[in-house]
């Protein structure tokens, strides 16, 4: 497509160099974009994709910058800040909703103390040290065991309150 | 047509047939049957978003979007039948429940595709109510303003940035409810790679994106009786203005416009086609330098702004490519806060120049940092410091901005006599009006240039090879032995493969024109809305018919441009026409 700039957007050597790998990986093959995305998200340290990096892409792959962002904030998957070490995915498909996952959403965010941040819309929030993400989806395919919490990457069943500050207290450890 | 690629259809009961791969839209439009559309837009965007265009096909499981189905042999189409009558009504209730009912104080008012459907649908009250969270209005660029509560995401504007232009400064965002059309990191669209074209501008059928409205700035400086207000007109407004004023589509009103700007209370109504003239002198003269003297060829003509833009941006290795010359209302503005002030012995401070174009990006332009010769021009001789400092241009309106002034003022713009614009700065040749069509400034420029050359005129001044819509059009010139070969392109698309060839160094062309906007400026972004290409034609036919009819048709004949070279500039390229009339171009990344 070509309609990126002709100036190469500034960012640090090693991260170009990573970016290169992971495009010259893709070269060729079609829906490269969504793969060169996800690859680069998942070798940073934070698991997101920085503005930089993204303009990078842009450059390197000639996809607009717009038509990459476009993609980026359609899929919950990629992220545009900085992860936490931990998350911690509530779902909030209908029938999680029936079976109150609003109230664990809740808890947890009052356990993270990112209450104000879920009441601004905003579908998820990090914590200030970095350590948590707390975040929603719409439905993980697992309705019969509703409601359905993930923490990283294992997906807990019928949780309750109760169970949930456990699951969360054992991570959080050290943690005040 | 052979019969076989034909296909027998009913539609509303009647049998027609219709070409095979054509759309039930096309199909029932060929048949005389009206299909309302709303996201629809021939040539620009087919995106099926809004659901207005619904019909009913028997043996259909559902209604089904007339803009993007083909027809099938034997189908049997009702566009108005009950079901699609209520289904209609209901997607377009569904969007306007997320549409702000301020229509009265929308720059759209009563020329809106959205109001218009309401209006034909019979809307008599909004049943449902907004679902989407209030957006703040883009107010960041000098040439577009963006206000995403009005938009019905209809992709229009992305699709043209897309598909037209290649610039790609907007796409859509986010998911669901929360889907808006915004440029990079919705960080506001004066502040990314946006070339300021508008084309958006004119396809939008809402008041979604809009022009920046100058017209108080304007009504201001002419209310000021300490300013002597010049105005100057593009070549495109002429056969624009009466559209918008309500007469024939391409309708020629240039007396007209020059008897209503003098009744606004403009103290001189010049003509931007004057210094379109004196471009070819300076343009005309540096291609003849570039090809007898070594310089960067191909040259490129740089009148469009957003043309502009685009190099600086997308081909910032490029840019010497350009001819140095400003443009032609930037020109304007240099000249009139210098040879016209000194002239009539009046303060440059004083003088306020406003430019009416068809053009959006020209806003940006007129505000550009090295847009000031009149202010270094007086700085040393009436001892300036850094607070007396202006703009060569004060303010420019679009022809609808203008439009919006003559109703303001209750002009009658139809019943007015015809009136000859102002000396010195008005005299003009056919060759300067057909700066407004795609191929104009080319065929202005060989008229010139052929002459100097070979000394002699050209055999026919008609150089109908660069003239017509064709996207990329080109010729070859015999100038006294040399072969010059040149091209015409419209839109940035068909530029960016000019570029792209440069790039490579396969470009077998010595002299380039490009026009930012399809069609050339006739069909800016500042232009009436609606213009389709149909209007299109109509406003270039009457582009050619001026020059026709124009006494003197090449730009080197303009009485008042030969004065201006002997009593002020001296003679094209010299020291006064460096400092005034050309320029340098800016390399840009994606956010300057």
């Amino acid at each position: 497509m070509g309609a990126n700039t002709a100036i190469a957007p500034e960012l640090a050597a090693a991260d170009k160099t990573k970016i290169d790998a992971i495009v010259k990986k893709f070269k060729d093959r079609q829906g490269s974009l969504l793969g060169i995305l996800e690859e680069t998200q998942k070798q940073n340290k934070h698991s997101y994709l920085a503005e930089d990096v993204l303009s990078y892409i842009s450059f390197k792959t000639g996809v607009p910058l717009t038509r990459i962002y476009s993609v980026v904030t359609f899929y919950s998957f990629f992220n545009l800040k900085p992860q936490g070490k931990h998350n911690i995915i509530v779902c909030r498909g209908t029938a999680c909703h029936t079976k109150g996952s609003k109230s664990l959403l809740d808890d947890v965010a009052v356990l993270m103390g990112g209450e104000k941040e879920l009441e601004g819309g905003e579908p998820s929030f990090t914590t200030a040290d970095n350590e948590f993400t707390v975040r929603t989806v719409a439905c993980f395919g697992q309705c019969a065991l509703a409601p359905v919490v993930a923490i990283d990457g294992v997906i807990y069943s019928n949780v309750t309150s109760l169970q949930l500050r456990k699951l969360v207290s054992k991570i959080s450890k050290g943690r005040n | 047509m052979e019969t076989k690629n034909l296909l027998n259809v009913k539609i509303n009961g009647i049998s027609y047939k219709v070409p095979k791969g054509s759309t039930i839209l096309k199909a029932c439009k060929e048949a005389g049957v009206d299909v309302p559309t709303l996201c629809f837009m021939e040539e620009v965007s087919q995106n099926a978003s809004c659901g207005i265009c619904v019909v009913e096909v028997k043996g259909g499981k559902s209604l089904i979007r007339s803009c993007i189905t083909e027809v099938f042999e034997n189908m049997e189409i009702s566009t108005n039948s009950i079901k699609v009558r209520e289904a209609r009504k209901m997607n377009l209730e569904l969007i306007l429940a997320n549409h702000p009912n301020d229509c009265l104080n929308c720059l759209r008012n009563q020329n809106c595709e959205l109001q218009t459907m309401a209006a034909n649908m019979g809307i008599k009250e909004g049943r449902f109510v907004r679902t989407k969270p209030m957006d703040l209005i883009d107010s960041s660029s000098l040439s577009i303003t963006r206000d995403p509560n009005k938009c019905i995401l209809c992709k229009r504007c992305v699709n043209v940035c897309a598909n037209t232009q290649t610039v790609y400064a907007i796409d859509i965002i986010n998911r669901g409810l929360k889907s808006k059309v915004a440029p990079y990191m919705d960080k506001g669209i004066g502040n990314v790679a946006c070339t300021n074209c508008g084309q958006c501008a004119l396809v939008c059928p809402t008041g979604a994106i809009t022009e920046v409205d100058n017209t108080s700035e304007v009504w201001n400086d002419l209310q000021n009786t300490d300013k002597v207000v010049l105005v100057q007109t593009a070549p495109a407004i002429r056969v624009a203005i009466g559209e918008a004023m309500g007469m024939d589509e391409g309708a020629l009103v240039t007396g007209k416009m020059v008897s209503a700007l003098r009744k606004m209370g403009f103290n001189k109504v010049f003509d931007t086609n004057f210094t379109a003239d004196l471009t070819i002198m300076e343009e005309g003269h540096e291609l003849i330098k570039r090809l007898t003297k070594g310089g960067t060829l191909p040259m490129i003509t740089s009148c469009s702004p957003g043309w502009i833009k685009f190099v600086e941006h997308f081909f910032p290795d490029q840019v010497d490519h350009l001819s140095s010359c400003k443009s032609p209302q930037q020109m304007f503005g240099a000249l009139a806060k210098t040879y016209y002030a000194e002239k009539m012995h009046i303060d440059p401070r004083k003088i306020s120049v406003v430019s009416i174009m068809p053009c959006t990006a020209k806003k940006y332009e007129a505000k550009r940092p090295e847009m000031m010769g009149g202010y270094d021009y007086w700085k040393a001789k009436m001892n300036l410091g850094e607070d007396d400092k202006f703009y060569d241009i004060d303010h420019v309106l679009t022809t609808r901005e203008l439009a919006r002034m003559f109703k303001e003022a209750g002009i009658n713009f139809a019943g007015l006599p015809e009136e000859e614009f102002d000396s010195p700065l008005g005299a003009s040749t056919g060759a300067a009006v057909i700066f407004g069509a795609t191929g104009g400034v080319m065929e202005a420029a060989v008229r010139t240039a052929y002459e100097v050359v070979v000394g002699k005129p050209l055999p026919s001044l008609d150089l109908k090879v660069v003239r017509g819509f064709e996207g990329i059009k080109e010729a070859e010139l015999d100038l006294n032995g040399t072969k010059v070969r040149v091209a015409v392109a419209h839109t940035l698309k068909n530029a960016r493969t000019l570029l792209e060839q440069i790039e490579k160094g396969e470009s077998p062309y010595h002299f380039i024109e490009v026009m930012t906007c399809p069609g050339g400026c006739l069909g800016g972004g500042g232009q009436p809305i609606p213009t389709t290409w149909a209007i299109r034609q109509k406003r270039a036919d009457s582009i050619y018919a001026e020059d026709r009819n124009k006494g003197l048709r090449k730009s080197h004949e303009n009485p008042e441009v030969q004065t201006l070279y002997s009593e002020f500039l001296k003679e094209p390229l010299g020291h006064l026409s460096h400092e005034l009339l050309h320029t340098e171009y800016t390399k840009r990344g994606y956010f300057v």
